[in-house]
């Protein structure tokens, strides 16, 4: 029997409904959303670095070499080196796994959280809602960077503390999204007839309602994995990011590089062209899948 | 309405309650206080002089004692006292808030300058090279650190023509074309951030708008493509602009704090950013609450915007 | 017109182009009057005008202006010694009976900036308070440099314009720590809490206004006692906290003056390519990259690991590695021509650290050979360094250069808040710490840095022998017999490890070349009184 992807319908033909390939997927999203593609692709390669780091850098990327100290770009440092001589290339490379582990980790908390929270919160209604959703704007109505640089020096340099200092702004908004995925699903029929049948609530939240959330999740989970490398950067120019010997594109950038930037411009464009390399792919990706997963959420 | 607006700002000063304990406790999590800053200062630690400080600026106290001592002073108006600067906070803030204030406001202006009509381009050439082109760009000012692009703007200028914008900030009375040359960088830098945000929600609001019946009703009664959407299709689709206004203006402020130490402009995002690092608390305490309150109060004149722009909104909630 | 007419009137024509020229050219160094001067202030001040409680330059370089000293380093010349001594508010000095008593006749033409006159009771009143005399009329909330007067029994003021320090016993270095920067005096008639917002001082240039986190503005004080100076009108010290943004502005001449201590030898050169005609002074900053350790807890108490980390750490290397060549190795004392105490080279070469980097490499695994610490049983530490650049460029190279040995350590970084209270609790093992020297005074650095129970001692060291060598030195009244014993006291301290001094930082100060008579000193904390400095354009 022919197999027909879903959805076409040859007239006099039975139709096997069969769920394409996950490569056909994938196809068919490069071809309609060239854009999401590139960021994809984009994403797949710092993902590529960052686990592969060992093996891509040239050097070790906190030794130090007086001698090579603000080298030009060229065949011995491909990026160039800092003022005290470590190879930019490298660091870069290194720093792609810090900037990865560090924006995925603080993401996926924050979205985890967030997401039970307003989860929960959306489901049950009523005041643990209106409570819920008051603590959330509590959250929320600090600015992103302040709560961030709030937690930062309250809780110390360190990559764990980071993470969890990112990742708290970001609670706020992933319950909110989520809230309002469950609140629209929630009404629906399938939900209703689970709770004729006797379902527990809870059983009820997890097992149909968080599925159909996913779509939402992901696209949130992409769009706020931008904002945390950002944030993180700036948390690292400010001197309250990852510490030392991490290397951490937003501390590249910070104090030498622009001392010496006129010297050695190249301290200065390599990391924030690998920052806005890593966001720019996330925010492709993150606006292709939601285009495609909830054109709902096209609106914004 | 006035129900509405009661019920709102109620609301608000609730959410502002537990912002304040939220931002009391993390200040004071955080290790370390202004006595401890200002030893290393001086180089040294002694205890005894050390209690002596604690004592002098209310320290000593139990925290909860001191968090009620706050809030009773922000009722009757009195900001505290800086700990670093030994005078009361409001005479530090004040100046510093028309500043920020009008880098913010300059850089919404750029944002929807720059935003709207690239939105708008960007809708009705959907899917042609133009598109892509201006998503493209408009998605690179969403993903460049704001503190690179200002950094780079300043060692270009000063590499390339030997000058810099004002490193001390020039007022309007001093000087109107220096001050103007001062505030356009930062407001350029600040501003291409959220033009993103605003152009690709014009553009997708505009787009949904477009398909809807009546604007093809107006088409098939003969009026001109252009006139259809300007008229139209953009009244109706401000709507969420408007919103995002609103949501960008909270964002903005993290921007704010980078560019403002980057150009070196005497704001309150870099005081903050100082008065953190410090543990000036009532500082750090006042100014937060100055900005969530500042952000509560744009959220509900949004909220009564979008009510206004659209009647199908207004009442009910 | 007759033959010899002509002649005298040639000789007239002559002489008088001669004297036209020579004139000008003396013209061209007479300094002119008037002018403002943009410096650049690398951070708010951090106690305002508080000299006396803080121990930081960002609050004494931008205070000097206000204040007076009873002597002074010559603002006009670079070497600090105590030949270069010059008075301020005090006319003449002596030290009698034996360098138990120091005299100072005051001037008797010098008047506070609110108008009050300055008499000796200023001094008392400042120097009372700095020493906590038990009748100090003064307080201070943070004193740092108590200990710099621990030798002094009273100040006494038999007449308005005479002061005696009397000493409990001889100390000829007191003088020199009165000539520091951190040594103005405070008015009697006003509360030192007051110097936190504001500045009452004698000054060649009054406080216009401090505006927080932006700049402080001087005007010219127009009864300053010194007639003829100040020749600036005024001043403008700009706070600009992002490093590049302030390079950038003293590139593009917002900025006249840099910042002591802020400009790195690759910073200099890159400035000196953009804008040849700016001037570059490199000088000695009185700030030493050092390394602590913790000599009351294992591993750091046994002395043979300690000497291994100072055997183990290339100072040539770091200098080359972490300062582009802008720094020079020394002992504790700042090394010569800086410092008049720094060893001879030939002593140098005998430390621990300094021979053929991988001889001393190799001494470093035999000493921790002999403490059990090999390849297979590796030393784990915990380095503790501040948040800040400068501290973690060091830390990271020291890091380096352990690793080569066998030790094994990890960078921990702590915020300024906490750096202080864990140094001087002991909480650390082993730290990368830069260390500045307010005076190149053997009593001021070894009273403070090794002395027993000082509470800057981080390394918490305490010898006997060398604490009576301390005492001996402080007394010793021959300058080549004490020269002698702070040579002595030097070798002792690096060979004990309890605090190996790395290299001392160079700056490469930076002005544009219309400022004139601004003189940098090999020491950052003593010289920006500006009362000399004058502009040519």
């Amino acid at each position: 029997m022919a197999t027909r992807p879903l959805g076409v319908e040859v007239p006099g033909a039975p139709v096997a409904l069969h769920r394409p390939g996950a490569w056909t997927v994938l196809a068919r999203f490069c071809r309609k959303k060239p854009l999401g593609a590139v960021g994809g692709f984009l994403m797949l390669v710092i993902l590529f670095t960052a686990v592969f780091a060992d093996q891509l850098a040239t050097y070790d990327p906190i030794a130090t070499d007086a001698g090579q100290s603000l080298a030009r770009p060229g065949p011995e440092h491909w990026l160039g080196a800092d003022h005290l001589g470590r190879d930019i290339y490298s660091r870069i490379v290194h720093g792609a796994r810090v900037s990865l582990i560090v924006g995925l980790a603080s993401t996926l908390l924050g979205s985890v959280l967030g997401g039970v929270i307003g989860l929960l919160s959306g489901y049950i209604g009523g005041h643990t809602d209106l409570v819920t959703q008051r603590v959330m704007d509590i959250l929320q109505g600090l600015p992103l960077l302040v709560l961030a640089l709030v937690m930062s020096a309250a809780l110390g340099p360190s990559i764990p503390n980071v993470v969890i200092a990112i990742s708290i702004p970001i609670i706020p908004r992933a319950a909110r999204v989520i809230r309002a995925s469950v609140l629209s699903i929630r009404e629906m029929q399938y939900v209703e007839a689970a709770r004729a049948l006797g379902l527990r609530h809870l059983r009820i939240a997890f097992r149909h309602i968080l599925p159909n959330t996913i779509g939402p999740f992901i696209v949130l989970c992409t769009a706020q994995l931008g904002s945390a490398i950002l944030v993180e950067a700036a948390l690292s120019f400010l001197g309250l990011g990852i510490p030392e010997p991490y290397p951490s594109w937003g501390r590249m950038l910070s104090v030498s590089a622009a001392e010496y930037a006129q010297k050695a411009p190249w301290l200065v464009l390599f990391p924030g062209l690998a920052i806005s390399l890593a966001v720019f792919g996330s925010n492709l990706l993150g606006d292709a899948l939601r285009d495609t997963l909830d054109p709902r959420l096209r609106g914004g | 309405m006035k129900a509405y607006i009661a019920q709102r700002l109620g609301i608000g000063l609730l959410t502002l309650l537990g912002m304040s304990v939220v931002i009391f406790v993390l200040l004071r999590l955080a290790p370390g206080d202004i006595v401890d800053i200002l030893f290393s200062t001086g180089g040294y630690v002694n205890p005894v002089e050390r209690q002596a400080i604690e004592r002098e600026l209310g320290l000593d106290r139990p925290v909860w004692v001191q968090y009620v001592e706050w809030l009773r002073q922000i009722v009757t108006g009195d900001l505290g006292k800086s700990y670093r600067y030994d005078l009361p906070a409001w005479e530090i803030i004040r100046p510093l808030i028309p500043v920020t204030l009008e880098l913010a406001a300059l850089s919404l202006v750029v944002a929807v300058a720059l935003g709207v009509p690239l939105g708008v381009i960007s809708a009705v050439r959907q899917d042609t090279a133009l598109d892509y082109a201006l998503r493209v760009f408009s998605l690179a000012g969403l993903s460049m650190p704001s503190f690179w692009l200002g950094m780079v703007i300043i060692l270009t200028l000063v590499a390339w023509f030997g000058w810099i914008p004002p490193v001390t900030y020039v007022s309007p009375s001093q000087n109107l074309w220096l001050h103007v040359v001062q505030f356009s960088l930062p407001a350029l830098a600040v501003g291409y951030r959220s033009s993103a945000l605003i152009m690709r929600i014009t553009r997708s609001s505009l787009l949904e708008v477009m398909r809807e019946d009546y604007i093809r009703t107006a088409r098939a009664k003969g009026q001109s493509g252009r006139v259809v959407i300007w008229r139209h299709a953009l009244k109706n689709a401000i709507l969420p602009v408007v919103t995002v206004i609103g949501i960008e203006f909270a964002f903005l402020i993290g921007g704010l704090v980078v560019t403002e130490t980057v150009f070196n402009l005497p704001g309150l995002a870099r005081f903050l950013v100082e008065a953190i690092l410090w543990r000036d608390y009532p500082i750090v305490q006042n100014l937060v609450m100055f900005i969530a309150i500042v952000v509560i109060v744009s959220n509900l004149v949004v909220d009564m915007l979008y009510g206004f722009l659209d009647p199908r909104v207004r009442y009910g909630h | 017109m007759t033959r010899s007419r002509i002649m005298v009137l040639a000789v007239i024509i002559g002489v008088s182009a001669f004297v036209a020229i020579g004139a000008r050219g003396a013209l061209a160094q007479t300094p002119k009057y008037g002018g403002h001067l943009n410096l650049m202030q690398r951070e708010d001040l951090s106690q305002g005008f508080a000299i006396h409680e803080t121990s930081t330059i960002a609050t004494s370089f931008p205070s000097m202006p206000c204040f007076n000293n009873l002597v002074v380093f010559d603002q006009t010349k670079r070497a600090e010694s105590v030949d270069n001594l010059v008075g301020e508010l005090a006319e003449k000095w002596s030290w009698q009976d034996n360098y138990r008593n120091l005299v100072f006749l005051l001037r008797k033409d010098v008047k506070w900036h609110d108008g009050q006159p300055f008499t000796s009771k200023d001094v008392k009143f400042t120097f009372d308070m700095v020493r906590e005399a038990p009748d100090a009329a003064g307080k201070l909330r943070i004193n740092p440099r108590k200990d710099w007067y621990s030798n002094v029994e009273a100040i006494e003021t038999p007449d308005p314009h005479t002061v005696v320090f009397r000493l409990k016993r001889p100390q000829p270095g007191l003088l020199v720590m009165l000539a520091s920067g951190y040594s103005p005096i405070y008015a009697a008639h006003v509360n030192p809490a007051t110097y936190r917002t504001g500045c009452v001082g004698t000054g060649p240039f009054k406080l216009k206004e401090w505006r927080k986190g932006e700049f402080v503005d001087y005007v010219k004080n127009p009864d300053y006692f010194v007639k003829g100076r100040p020749y600036l009108d005024s001043l403008r010290y700009v706070v600009i906290k992002e490093r590049g943004t302030r390079t950038a502005a003293l590139q593009a001449g917002q900025l006249d003056v840099s910042f002591p201590g802020e400009t790195t030898k690759t910073a200099a050169e890159q400035l000196k390519k953009a804008v040849p005609g700016l001037v570059i002074t490199p000088v000695a900053q009185a700030v030493s990259d050092n390394v602590i350790m913790n000599t009351k807890k294992p591993p750091f108490d046994n002395p043979k690991i300690r000497l291994a980390v100072a055997y183990a750490i290339d100072r040539k290397a770091l200098i080359a590695a972490v300062h582009q060549g802008g720094a020079v190795p020394g002992a504790s004392q700042q090394p010569r021509p800086y410092g008049v105490w720094g060893l001879l080279d030939r002593d140098l070469a005998t430390l621990p650290g300094y021979g053929k980097p991988e001889d001393m490499k190799a001494r470093a695994r035999k000493l921790l050979a002999e403490a059990g610490v090999t390849p297979q049983n590796p030393l784990k530490v915990e380095m503790a360094t501040r948040a800040i650049a400068m501290y973690v460029d060091l830390a990271s190279f020291v890091i380096n250069e352990l690793k080569q040995v066998g030790i094994e350590a990890t960078l921990k970084q702590v915020e300024t808040a906490q750096w202080h209270p864990m140094a001087t609790r002991g909480e650390y093992q082993i730290g990368a710490n830069l260390t500045g020297l307010g005076v190149d005074e053997p009593d001021a650095n070894y009273y403070e840095n090794y002395a027993c129970g000082s509470p800057r001692n981080y390394s918490q060291y305490c010898d006997e022998q060398v604490q009576k060598m301390i005492e001996a030195q402080s007394q010793e009244l021959n300058p080549q017999k004490r020269l002698a014993m702070v040579s002595a006291l030097q070798k002792k301290v690096e060979e004990d490890a309890a605090r190996p001094v790395l290299d001392w930082r160079l700056d490469y100060f930076t002005v544009w070349p219309y400022v004139k008579n601004l003189v940098p000193h090999d020491n950052i904390y003593n010289f920006g009184r500006m009362a000399d400095v004058w502009r040519d354009k």
